[in-house]
């Protein structure tokens, strides 16, 4: 190839390359910068829900210092993700190694635990309302029939965020399970043998051969179910409604109800972009150890 | 993907209030098209249930008919998008000409310069069509920016047999005789003792927005929520005291179940269907419903008295947007819409009430249940226009969610009712000021 061929050939790259980027950005830039921005700014003003709003600096967050049920909240979504990402990820790991080994109707099993995946939060929901409802639900008739007493899945705090608990880890188990599987099976079977012939046992193998093995999966699915945490809102908002009192009420049902029900849109925003930046935080400090750890290996 | 789906739904769904949503919203199908801007077309958004719409279809073909070479779109929507999509439209500027409203909302839009003032659109002495109550639901600063299209308030729906066995037979069908407060409480404590634990005697209909029918009992001991120029808080007060006393009262001595708060996601009529409650708070429009889902005989009643009767002012108004090109028309399907011989139409296939005063007096008959008719026109009687035009307040969004915060604390949380009432007190405040 000729010297002046090869920037032509360059430069007719660069614009493949920026042609085939620009769907991606226009996308990104319509569908999630442009509301970002557009979000934060509006976090700036005070608003009635129509028309211009007032520029009012950063009251909207200082009224969030003061604001019991945003701290409740905030509190809420962190107690969910610490109990969530754990647990939908050990489990998720469990069923794996279930299914990874010579389990029979493993195909069977793997369908049925991915279904949920398929199905929205919304149908999620209204489906563990008919497992947890406090009169009619599966679990009380259950109880009721062995003569135990109904647990009251709506009406007491704790029974409130246990049922959303569950009926969240029921809907992510699949997706967790999937990606460890995948791990799995990218795993060299030689190193799980070597570690036998050292007379390594079940768990001494699991331990310090497959879960190490498995931090790339570990390190993705820590990031991908804690954003899931913080973002949960669906589940919530049919199944209790953050109630009762503010029993589960997570940062975004607040950020909606301000934002829809009371049209303080410019609080509602507010409360979003704080729920941005914390995801943002951990998102930084994830990717960063994992890079560390990347280095160290 | 992790950075787009914190994007998006961070951007989007918490805090997705920007008018970029919003324009993106009504350009995803959920507006009507703009592309008609024929000049004698109306574009108008509701919800409803099969029969409403039903209704509303009849009542555009007749003024269709009437009005040569008009012509109205009717976008019928689901209830829980229907306010989200208002919103969106009017923040970008592309609104309905005429849409439906709960009186809670009315508010909302009318203090926010977001309807048409019918003053000079609607002929002199268009008012005295209408109950008083009815008109005061759609006022702001006394002028008209609606017609009270229909209403609906709260009855005692109850089971015969499970009144019966407790010896209660004779239960009232006249507001005027309606139960006092300490009788219905008696029958509350009869049905309690006869009743095994998991069945609770009572379910009161004021979850969600429905929180506004909490209201009623402030009315019936004869309170206000906002002074009469509805520019401050008045609940603060032996009426207020009283309501909230006795309502609270219901859960510790579970007369209704744990989760028939104000926040809870289970709805009273479902309780009643499911046979958890053989007595609860239902409007006329439940009727169809009820008369379907129901297996066991059943009935009634005026909603309890204390210093006086009173009840919500519920059901919806029909608004014009300010931006409407088409005033005029607006206002003629209106007029229309709340015309005798349609509004009788309407509200006997829906099962709702009327709000003009020649169908309150002469009265009609639902198409289902026509037997309970006379009860639910009794009890919307006893709804005072000073009740039903402190709920048409431009506050009222924000006040709704202080009367779900405060009632919710007292009714699960063990709030003391003078925590309940200052704390209404200042939120009512708050919002007020807002």
């Amino acid at each position: 190839m000729s010297g002046a061929a090869l920037p032509r050939a360059r430069s007719a790259e660069t614009r493949t390359a920026y042609a085939f980027l620009s769907p991606t950005v226009l996308l990104l830039g319509l569908f999630v910068f442009v509301p970002l921005g557009w979000a934060l700014l509006i976090s700036l003003q005070h608003t009635n829900g129509f028309g211009e709003g007032g520029f009012v600096g950063l009251r909207n967050y200082g009224r969030l210092l003061t604001d019991a049920r945003f701290w409740r909240a905030a509190a809420n979504t962190v107690l969910f993700t610490v109990l969530v990402t754990p647990l939908s990820m050990l489990l998720g790991l469990g069923v794996a190694l279930l299914l990874d080994s010579a389990l029979p109707l493993r195909a069977l099993f793997r369908s049925v635990l991915i279904l949920p995946m398929a199905v929205s939060g919304v149908a999620t929901a209204l489906t563990g309302l008919l497992v947890f409802d406090q009169d009619r639900g599966i679990v009380n008739a259950g109880l009721r029939s062995l003569g135990l007493h109904a647990v009251h899945w709506q009406s007491g705090g704790v029974a409130a965020f246990v049922s959303v608990v569950v009926v969240t880890l029921w809907w992510r188990v699949g997706f967790n399970m999937l990606i460890y599987l995948t791990g799995l099976q990218a795993l060299d079977p030689l190193l799980q043998e070597a570690a036998a012939l050292d007379g390594a046992g079940w768990w001494q193998r699991l331990r310090h051969v497959t879960v190490p093995l498995l931090a790339p999966s570990t390190g993705f699915l820590v990031v991908i179910n804690v954003i899931y945490s913080f973002q949960v809102f669906d589940i919530v908002f049919v199944m209790t409604g953050g109630g009762p009192g503010d029993a589960t009420s997570v940062l975004v049902t607040y950020a909606y109800e301000t934002g829809f029900s009371q049209r303080d849109q410019g609080y509602g925003a507010a409360i979003g972009v704080v729920l941005l930046v914390l995801t943002l935080a951990f998102t930084a400090v994830q990717w960063r150890a994992s890079r560390g750890g990347d280095v160290e290996s | 993907m992790g950075l787009s789906r914190r994007a998006v739904l961070a951007g989007a769904g918490a805090a997705g209030l920007s008018a970029g949503s919003a324009a993106g919203l009504a350009g995803c199908g959920f507006a009507p098209s703009s592309s008609d801007s024929a000049k004698d077309t109306l574009r108008f958004t509701t919800w409803g249930t099969d029969a409403e719409l039903a209704g509303f279809r009849t009542t555009i073909a007749a003024f269709e008919k009437a009005h040569g070479g008009a012509r109205v779109e009717l976008n019928a929507v689901p209830y829980e998008q229907m306010f989200t999509n208002i919103d969106a439209q009017l923040q970008a500027g592309n609104p309905p000409d005429v849409f439906r409203v709960p009186y809670y909302t009315f508010g909302a839009y009318a203090g926010r310069g977001q309807l048409l003032d019918l003053s000079s659109h609607l002929p002199s002495g268009f008012s005295d069509r209408f109950t008083p109550q009815a008109w005061a639901a759609v006022q702001r600063k006394a002028k008209p920016y609606g017609v009270p299209h229909h209403t609906d308030t709260s009855v005692l729906l109850y089971n015969k047999k499970a009144l019966a066995d407790v010896g209660v037979t004779d239960v009232p069908t006249r507001a005027d005789q309606a139960w006092t407060w300490q009788q219905l409480e008696q029958v509350l404590r009869k049905l309690r003792t006869a009743l095994p634990a998991s069945q609770y005697p009572l379910a009161v209909n004021w979850q969600g927005n429905g929180v506004t029918r909490w209201l009623s009992w402030l009315f019936q001991a004869d309170g206000r929520f906002l002074s009469a120029d509805l520019s401050q808080p008045a609940i603060q007060s032996a009426a207020g005291t009283a309501a909230v006393d006795f309502t609270r009262a219901l859960f510790p001595d579970k007369l209704v179940p744990p989760n028939n708060s104000v926040k809870s996601t289970t709805l009273a009529a479902d309780l009643w269907y499911g046979g958890t409650v053989p007595l609860s708070f239902g409007g006329a429009f439940q009727l169809p419903d009820a008369d379907s889902a129901v297996d066991f005989e059943w009935g009634a009643s005026p909603a309890p008295r204390d210093v006086r009767g009173g009840g919500d002012f519920g059901g919806n108004a029909l608004v014009a947007t300010a931006k409407t090109k088409r005033p005029g028309l607006a206002a003629s399907f209106l007029a229309h819409v709340t015309g005798e011989d349609q509004m009788r139409a309407f509200c006997e296939r829906a099962s709702l009430l009327p709000t003009r005063r020649d169908l309150v007096a002469k009265g009609i008959r639902f198409q289902v249940r026509p037997d309970l008719s006379r009860v639910f026109l009794g009890q919307a009687g006893v709804v005072r226009a000073s009740d039903s035009g402190q709920v048409a307040s431009p506050s009222m969004s924000g006040i709704i969610s202080v009367l779900q915060d405060q009632l919710e604390q007292t009714f699960v949380g063990d709030q003391a009712t003078a925590a309940a009432l200052s704390g209404m007190t200042s939120g009512i405040a708050k919002a007020l000021a807002a």
